[in-house]
């Protein structure tokens, strides 16, 4: 399996690794508190509920305690991470280590627990905003939005409508998954397809963080900003709620999660709302391991024909990568995965795992309840015609000729062996003296030849 | 790819059952005011909502005679969406549960108050298990389920065979049975059921601190049970209860076809009908053959 160099979920790592007054700020919104905790591993939750009611330190050795021997090492991680992120105080004192729950973290949670959740904001009353849309609706434009924005961010060409995110916005976002030589049209990296193959969670988190790391550039504090998302992420689906609620900058900010599909802007007589979309309130809920499946939508079949049945431009350009498109109709796109076709997404470094990880994942339901959901000769062949390019091991080396004599043949042979150079040398029943050596050895071999002459 | 979600739950979420003993009876006498005991449950299960979002709670009522759901997490949201989750929870189920009491009160005052003061944990427990059928029946997809029994009054005899059927499904189904019995003597009922189901029997000392207690024990995902040390039970009380008296005993009488319990020698099964050796003079050769029988 080809190592994935783009991990999405690692948006905690990135909220651990701020600046400890940074981090104390963020736990001073509940909300934060809430997300961090839910993707916590699980013995981590516990010993924060556990440590909830208690202001005294307590010592590491009793909290080992708390553990069956078998669980040392979860026991670790979950410490671990737990002071990572602040959450606990760890205190040396003359060999002993304790720790403390943050006090911050602690009485927000407490609150939690007592109080119970308030919304981060009050919903708009249905009677002011108007054309208010339906799930489906807002279902629809939170998926063409973000589709929209992935076309333009692989294929700026392509796009029907420019979104308004700005070029050098998108710049950053394509930093690492788009290469530009100059003159050339801008090509996908190898990371830039393993991206377009990720579920839509796993995407949006990736954007997220960039859109996070380029905050300071835009003199935007990347803690408000990760404490506006995680905020975002509470409120509730589909309901609106008043713009004017919200600080200079998170309006500004707003403005890009609407070109991203994670809100909707609407205006009514007076006032302006913004309605979170799933793709909002699923943030926090994708930290943890559990994402929603989408429906798959791709039928191959024996004969590497591939039905897939989608209207979506995107999909279509993510199929281009590695099949070749035959015909579009309006709700499906007709292609075949052929050598060529393959050929190409190898030249891009896309693996034949990749490919095949992505028909399985998004197989049509129909054939998805099959297994295999994608037919074993297909996969085989897709393997099969990766490793013919693995095949032939090209390396750089030169050519030796016309040797004078048999000896200094021999002795080139010998001498090119003994530094490992040697590559291939004209078989010994044959008359002509020929001898192949790896470029790195060339200067050796040089001196050595016309040190013998 | 490392990032294909493998599965759609992740190992700690859990769909906790909670038995809430309302048994106007041992309340009236226990040191712990039911309003304080209500506000740690609240607090716990409000906790257990906020460790994961897909986690699931479902409170059921105990009644003296009567049980009933008075808080189902996954139903809450749906008529009361604009008030959020927990605070929801809060009113939600206080508003059922002094339905329930009104209710079964009302039972109460119906039936002639005889007998032991003890709720109706057997029905309460068939409720949870049924519950958890659904669940599991729904897909396959589910949340690890765990019964939590908060209970205060003393065990009744009369229902012992059912307490033990509920026990024993619940054992097949491989779901645990925890117990925190708030009551002055251990239950017999709860120790087993923990024992048997694998759960975790606990008996707080001090009342005062039951959310502790809660958080500690109670709130921990199956998952993460491999790992930890949870309190382990004592010694557990086996005796039965007699199924012609309902009464607990130490030493009784089996039928040897259908295993029931009689405290006291009978002519015939009340169960199952067979019809017992008349060697009523011989009485050390019968209770050997009876051992032997049953033994088989």
């Amino acid at each position: 399996m080809p190592q994935v160099r783009i991990i999405a979920k690692n948006f905690m790592d990135m909220v651990a690794a701020l600046p400890a007054m940074k981090l104390d700020k963020l736990y001073d919104n509940s909300f934060i508190c809430e997300a961090i905790l839910r993707s916590l591993p699980p013995l981590a939750k516990k010993y924060v509920l556990q440590m909830l009611c208690v202001e005294l330190p307590v010592n590491s050795k009793s909290m080992e305690e708390w553990v069956l021997p078998d669980g040392a090492s979860k026991h670790r991680v979950a410490i671990d991470r737990l002071v990572q992120l602040r959450i606990f105080t760890e205190t040396k004192k003359k060999g002993d280590v304790t720790y403390t729950l943050n006090p911050i973290f602690q009485t927000n949670l407490k609150k939690l627990l007592v109080y119970g959740v308030v919304l981060p904001r009050e919903p708009m009353p249905s009677s002011v905003t108007v054309r208010r849309p339906s799930s489906e609706e807002l279902e629809a434009f939170a998926l063409e939005q973000w589709e929209c924005f992935l076309l333009q961010l692989i294929n700026s060409s392509q796009t029907e409508r420019p979104s308004n995110i700005s070029s050098s916005m998108m710049k950053t976002f394509q930093r690492g998954l788009v290469t530009q030589r100059d003159r050339e049209a801008p090509r996908l990296t190898e990371s830039g397809f393993q991206f377009l193959l990720m579920d839509t969670n796993a995407q949006l988190w990736y954007i997220i963080r960039e859109y996070i790391t380029s905050s300071e550039e835009r003199g935007i504090d990347s803690a408000d900003l990760i404490s506006f998302l995680l905020e975002l992420s509470f409120h509730v689906t589909g309901e609106a709620y008043n713009i004017n609620t919200l600080t200079e900058v998170q309006k500004n900010t707003i403005k890009d999660f609407t070109d991203l599909g994670l809100v909707k802007l609407q205006q009514g007589r007076k006032e302006s709302w913004f309605i979170p979309t799933r793709l909002a309130t699923n943030l926090s809920v994708s930290l943890t391991d559990t994402s929603s499946r989408k429906q798959g939508f791709v039928v191959v079949e024996t004969n590497f024909r591939l039905y897939a049945y989608s209207s979506s431009k995107l999909h279509c350009e993510i199929l281009r990568l590695f099949a070749r498109i035959e015909y579009q109709l309006p709700n499906l796109i007709v292609g075949a995965i052929t050598k060529e076709s393959l050929y190409g997404a190898f030249d891009n470094c896309i693996t034949a795992e990749q490919i095949i990880s992505f028909l399985q994942q998004n197989a049509h339901p129909r054939v998805a309840e099959r297994i295999p959901s994608v037919p074993e000769n297909v996969t085989d062949q897709i393997r099969l015609w990766e490793t013919d390019l693995n095949r032939v091991e090209m390396t750089t080396a030169y050519y030796y000729d016309e040797f004078p004599s048999r000896d200094l043949f021999d002795g080139a042979v010998d001498y090119a062996r003994s530094y490992n150079g040697l590559l291939w040398e004209a078989p010994d029943d044959s008359k002509k003296m020929r001898l192949v050596v790896r470029a790195e050895n060339h200067g050796h071999m040089r001196e050595y030849l016309s040190g013998q002459k | 790819m490392a990032s294909v979600p493998s599965k759609l739950y992740a190992d700690d979420v859990s769909l906790l059952m909670v038995l809430l003993d309302t048994n106007p009876f041992f309340w009236s006498s226990s040191s712990l005011p039911f309003s304080k005991f209500l506000s740690h449950v609240l607090t716990f299960l409000n906790s257990i909502l906020l460790l994961n979002q897909l986690n699931q709670v479902v409170v059921i009522a105990t009644g003296y005679s009567s049980c009933s759901y008075i808080y189902d997490s996954t139903s809450a949201p749906s008529h009361g969406s604009d008030q959020g989750r927990m605070p929801a929870l809060c009113s939600n189920l206080l508003q059922k549960l002094e339905e329930f009491v009104t209710e079964d009160e009302q039972l109460l005052k119906e039936a002639s108050a005889e007998g032991t003061p003890s709720s109706l944990l057997s029905g309460s427990l068939s409720m949870a298990l049924c519950y958890i059928q659904k669940v599991f029946r729904s897909g396959p997809m589910h949340p690890q389920p765990r019964i939590l029994c908060l209970q205060g009054s003393s065990d009744g005899p009369d229902q012992y065979v059912a307490i033990m059927n509920a026990i024993f499904s619940a054992q097949r189904s491989m779901v645990p049975i925890d117990s925190c019995y708030m009551g002055s003597h251990n239950s017999a009922f709860l120790q087993q059921a923990s024992y048997i189901t694998g759960g975790v029997y606990l008996k707080p000392q001090q009342p005062d601190g039951l959310l502790q207690y809660l958080t500690t024990v109670f709130a921990t995902d199956l998952h993460s049970r491999a790992f930890l040390q949870l309190p382990k039970s004592a010694g557990v009380d086996f005796r039965a209860s007699c199924f012609c008296h309902k009464k607990t005993i130490d030493t009784g009488y089996i039928c040897s076809v259908c295993l029931s319990i009689f405290c006291k020698h009978h002519k015939k099964c009340s169960t199952c009908g067979s019809v017992f050796g008349q060697a009523q003079s011989e009485v050390p050769s019968s209770t050997n053959r009876k051992r032997k029988a049953s033994d088989t």
